[in-house]
């Protein structure tokens, strides 16, 4: 497979051709009315999906909005309506407040040091040598470990009696038997390292297939015209590796929303509260502590606060991702 | 980074090694967890957590054996949980492609007005955090009688593949040269003849993709396997946490069960390595 990205402008060029062509063929469209089988075709393609996509997002949805408004626990019997109590509690809270804040503070420095490391490495990674094949097979090792593993491997590397990481530190002076994660910092610390130890390569990998895709022209000429390698960087490059980085950054932000799994082995939301983040905290609320109305609460606020990114999604995602134009 | 204002050939060169040393560092440093995980797993029993570690031994599979028989306190054998996975991750992905190839051939055809809305609907759908959707289905779950059973799995995992699959699958129809399928209607084929005769044997190929895709991020998925299941249908990510409690600092056979559930996916990933990029990017990156 090659890589076939154009700049934006040049892919619009190409649909609009594309789009001139497609009205010289015989379009079904405006000759004949369609009849009812013809038209109700394309829904009996699409009935079997929807039915799935329906039962397990749009059912739940429905089922979160209806319980947030009720106090129903998992193993008490029916609940009751009761009102806006569960929103209240929800957003009053100071532990929830701290969850989300915790959420976007993670989510943001996960993603822009991965977006930054990610490209420090793509740069040397995109030039088409022997030594590069086996690095990008490397480079995806890490990406390609199920997250659960590589959390439970990280927590045995710093296990404060016979982990590496401890031993092996201590062999270079520091004091013997550090417990990393039993410190609110250092275990933040741990874990956005995991984070960006499993991610990074993701983005790397992405921004690799952009600098490989690049025109090589507007190099060569911007070479005999004497550009020294920062103006290169800045006005050849880095313009047309934006729609790139967006993709990386997009996906990787919806991602780094649904982090679950790291935190939960690794810390469990500890020391104290310290990193449980919302997908901790609804985990514990609903399906530890079975309440169901205060952990629907939480989850129809998050759902909301999440949907905001749909757009940049469609935008960014939808349109390059689109043989044809949305 | 500093960037040098000279274009000499050493600062080029200069540029080149710091960029070069850089990624050579992060690729050895990255690989440290995977080596600390194959080493420790076959270390023979006794010195697998020993400290100063052990480096010189005389390696063994016998962490392997022990963790796939059955029995030893054990309540179920790994060897089950893996199956489980595998069962797990198939189910899902063949659930996933048989609804999927459909619903992407719909959304290509040309007098299907609702086709931008809805593929527009199925990829914010990746949006929907896992989170909200786990509890519901819990509770949904449980009312059916399915708590602990595969398909409380399948299900789940399928739908939350299929904006991936979809949007492979779809624009790989789009690229097709749709003369191909207008002389087909010409000629009289109906759209499932279309489907069946012309457009699958040219998808296969992205078929495979998404199935792979959608295998490999059902084996790894941790959230819903924990939640939904037991004992009879539990997964090996979720059963290998609780071998910390099991074993205690039985090392060699908590690695050995953690090298046995990365390999098959490292090794799909590894050759599979354009594809799946351009499939986790939605074919936006190829």
């Amino acid at each position: 497979m090659k890589a076939t990205a154009a700049p934006l402008d040049a892919t619009l060029t190409v649909d609009a051709s594309r789009r001139a062509a497609g009205r010289t063929t015989v379009g079904a469209r405006g000759r004949k009315p369609l009849t009812w089988k013809k038209r109700s075709t394309p829904w009996v393609y699409m009935a079997p999906a929807m039915v799935v996509l329906l039962l397990m997002t749009v059912a739940p949805t429905i089922f979160i909005f209806y319980s947030a408004f009720r106090n129903d626990k998992i193993l008490g019997g029916v609940g009751k309506f009761v009102g806006l109590d569960n929103f209240i509690e929800a957003v009053t809270n100071a532990s929830v407040q701290h969850a989300f804040l915790i959420t976007f503070g993670f989510v943001a420095v996960a993603v822009i040091l991965e977006m930054i490391l990610g490209f420090a490495l793509a740069l040397p990674l995109a030039a088409q040598t022997r030594a590069n094949k086996v690095g990008a097979a490397l480079m995806l090792l890490p990406f390609a470990v199920t997250p659960a593993v590589a959390a439970m491997v990280f927590k045995q590397l710093l296990n404060p009696n016979y982990g590496w990481v401890g031993y092996y530190l201590g062999v270079f002076g520091f004091p013997k038997g550090i417990d990393l994660l039993g410190d609110p910092t250092s275990a933040w610390i741990v874990l956005v390292i995991l984070d960006m130890w499993q991610w990074t390569p993701f983005i790397a990998l992405i921004l690799m297939a952009g600098l490989q895709s690049l025109p090589g022209e507007p190099r060569e000429a911007a070479m005999v015209d004497g550009a020294t390698p920062w103006q290169m960087f800045r006005h050849i490059t880095f313009p047309a590796m934006v729609p790139f980085i967006a993709i990386a950054a997009v996906l990787r932000t919806i991602q780094a929303f649904k982090t679950f799994d790291s935190f939960k082995i690794l810390t469990g939301g500890g020391p104290g509260e310290s990193t449980e983040i919302i997908n901790l905290g609804i985990f514990r609320v609903g399906l530890q502590s079975f309440n169901v109305g205060l952990a629907c609460a939480l989850g129809v606020v998050f759902l909301i606060i999440l949907s905001l990114l749909i757009p940049f999604m469609l935008r960014i995602i939808g349109r390059r991702a689109d043989p044809e134009e949305m | 980074m500093t960037t040098t204002s000279s274009t000499s050939r050493g600062g080029a060169m200069a540029r080149v090694i710091i960029g070069r040393t850089f990624l050579w560092a992060w690729l050895l440093i990255g690989l440290v967890p995977l080596l600390f995980m194959l080493i420790t797993s076959i270390k023979p029993a006794g010195i697998a957590n020993q400290i100063p570690p052990a480096w010189i031994f005389q390696p063994t599979l016998d962490n392997y054996a022990s963790v796939l028989s059955a029995g030893g306190g054990k309540s179920e054998s790994f060897g089950q949980l893996l199956t489980n996975s595998a069962i797990v991750s198939l189910g899902a992905t063949a659930l996933a492609i048989l609804v999927g190839v459909p619903a992407a051939y719909a959304l290509t055809m040309r007098d299907f007005r609702a086709r931008k809305g809805l593929s527009s609907w199925i990829l914010s759908t990746y949006m929907f955090p896992p989170i909200v959707a786990v509890i519901p289905i819990f509770v949904f779950a449980g009312k059916l009688g399915l708590m602990d059973t595969y398909p409380a799995l399948i299900i789940p995992y399928a739908a939350f593949n299929l904006p991936i699959v979809v949007w492979i699958l779809r624009s790989s129809i789009l690229q097709l040269p749709y003369e191909i399928q207008e002389a087909a209607m010409v000629d009289g084929a109906s759209t499932w003849e279309v489907l069946r005769r012309i457009i699958w044997p040219l998808l296969v190929p992205s078929v495979a993709t998404a199935a792979v895709l959608t295998i490999v991020l059902s084996w790894n998925e941790f959230l819903f396997a924990l939640s939904l299941t037991r004992s009879g249908a539990k997964t090996a990510p979720v059963g290998l946490q609780q071998f910390t409690g099991m074993y205690g600092t039985d090392w060699g056979n908590i690695t050995a069960a953690a090298t046995l559930i990365v390999a098959p996916i490292l090794v799909l990933m590894v050759v599979l390595r354009r594809q799946m990029v351009a499939g986790l990017t939605f074919g936006a990156v190829k």
